[in-house]
């Protein structure tokens, strides 16, 4: 798999809205079918936040311990749920993976679903990345990060750690 | 002829259920005990005495004033107690109530109301016994489903999300859940664990929801099929324009 988002044929978008917020157990199985769709790039999971702590009111500082904060396997990799999934934005290589998507999602979904193609993340470094990474070198001016695939999959100022998952690199590459 | 008050007009069952919960006129559905109610609540432990802000007003001495004799107080006015207030979050997806009409039910069926209604949650402020009978009255019968509306004190986010997968509308801080087919409780409405799981009954179906609901919806009952509402709604309207550019007002 190529590791650079802006070398890639056409790369397409799709976000898939799921009728439904999705339990973890469908969300977990919404995306390793996706994960297994030959042609994503990368995928980002959107939906409502799900605090560990009461945030206002008279309960402020009291534990939430939601049940839906559950600990998902996607590929080889864990991780845990912050948000009850509501949507997930796919970018795929080119137009002949949309159907494969489509396919995975009518399987891993018991309900009905919006599938729309168009512009969710960003493609290329903004002043904020550049701001955030810098440049690669005094002479080369494109941005420095070995694989451009993370650009608007998390907020400038969140850590990549907790936030962002390589899924099967090695077997891929 | 005895006085028959007419609340809304139109004849779909979204109207008809409107004027249901105006006249209070509604089924009892399920059964919620003081306790429970107290507990969920959350102003003050279940069984304990009522704090009061102010002595009873039988014991104050009010100063002599024709409306206080004509004005009978509250239960709760009378015996001095405290302000609380209660909050429903009602899902757009065919809650039985909307916050308005919760507002209409209150100010029209109890006394000492100071209800305040937003798109998707109502509150409403009321010495605490009147509030408890009054939360109690609207829990327990068809204008609350405990799968699509929620007592919440505070993070009411749900009313307009699409709902679980289980069909119950989306909770930040998990305060009741689906669990054997009803739905219970086992924190307050501000979000702190209480010592007991409280149950709230079954959620309504998709379909009784639909029957229930007093939303207008175009996958349901829209609005717009309503003719003699839309009239209504426009007469208000055009009447309220005309009142607002009295040049003499």
């Amino acid at each position: 798999m190529v590791k650079t988002a802006s070398v890639t044929d056409k790369p397409i978008q799709i976000k898939v809205f799921p009728q439904r917020l999705l339990q973890p157990a469908t969300a977990e199985k919404l995306l390793n079918e996706i994960d297994q769709v030959k042609g994503v790039i990368r995928m980002l999971i959107g939906g409502k936040n799900l605090p560990r702590k009461v945030t206002c009111g008279p309960g402020t500082g009291t534990d939430v311990n939601h049940p839906n904060m559950e600990i998902i396997h996607v590929g080889d990799c864990a991780f845990e749920l912050h948000v009850m999934v509501g949507e997930v934005i796919v970018e795929i290589e080119n137009e002949s993976a949309k159907e494969d998507l489509r396919k995975a999602c009518e399987r891993a979904l018991p309900f009905s679903f919006e599938f729309k193609q168009g512009h969710f993340i960003k493609k290329k470094a903004t002043l904020t990345d550049y701001g955030k990474y810098g440049f690669k070198s005094k002479t080369d001016d494109s941005i420095n990060l070995e694989d451009e695939r993370i650009l608007g999959l998390i907020d400038p100022h969140a850590k990549a750690e907790t936030n962002l998952c390589v899924i099967g690199t090695e077997e891929k590459s | 002829m005895a006085y028959k008050p007419q609340y809304y007009p139109g004849n779909t069952s979204v109207a008809k259920n409107r004027r249901k919960h105006m006249s209070d006129d509604v089924e009892k559905l399920r059964d919620i005990s003081d306790e429970d109610l107290t507990a969920l609540l959350g102003h003050r432990a279940p069984g304990s005495d009522y704090p009061s802000t102010h002595p009873p007003l039988s014991e104050m001495g009010e100063p002599e004033c024709s409306v206080r004799e004509v004005v009978e107080p509250t239960p709760g006015a009378a015996a001095g107690d405290r302000v609380r207030y209660s909050q429903f979050a009602d899902s757009m997806y065919n809650a039985p109530s909307v916050p308005y009409w919760r507002s209409y039910h209150a100010a029209i069926n109890f006394r000492g109301v100071d209800p305040g209604t937003l798109s998707g949650r109502q509150v409403n402020e009321m010495r605490e016994r009147d509030m408890e009978e009054y939360t109690k009255r609207q829990m327990e019968t068809e204008m609350t489903c405990p799968g699509l509306a929620g007592l919440r004190g505070c993070t009411v986010h749900g009313h307009s999300l699409r709902l679980q997968e289980d069909g119950t509308m989306f909770d930040m801080l998990d305060r009741r859940r689906l669990e054997g087919g009803v739905i219970v409780s086992d924190k307050d409405q501000v979000g702190v664990p209480i010592d007991r799981k409280v149950n709230l009954g079954k959620p309504m179906s998709e379909a009784e929801a639909a029957k229930r609901t007093t939303f207008y919806r175009v996958d349901n009952v829209s609005f717009r099929s309503d003719k003699e509402v839309v009239e209504h709604v426009q007469k208000v309207w055009e009447l309220r324009t005309k009142y607002g550019f009295q040049p003499k007002a």
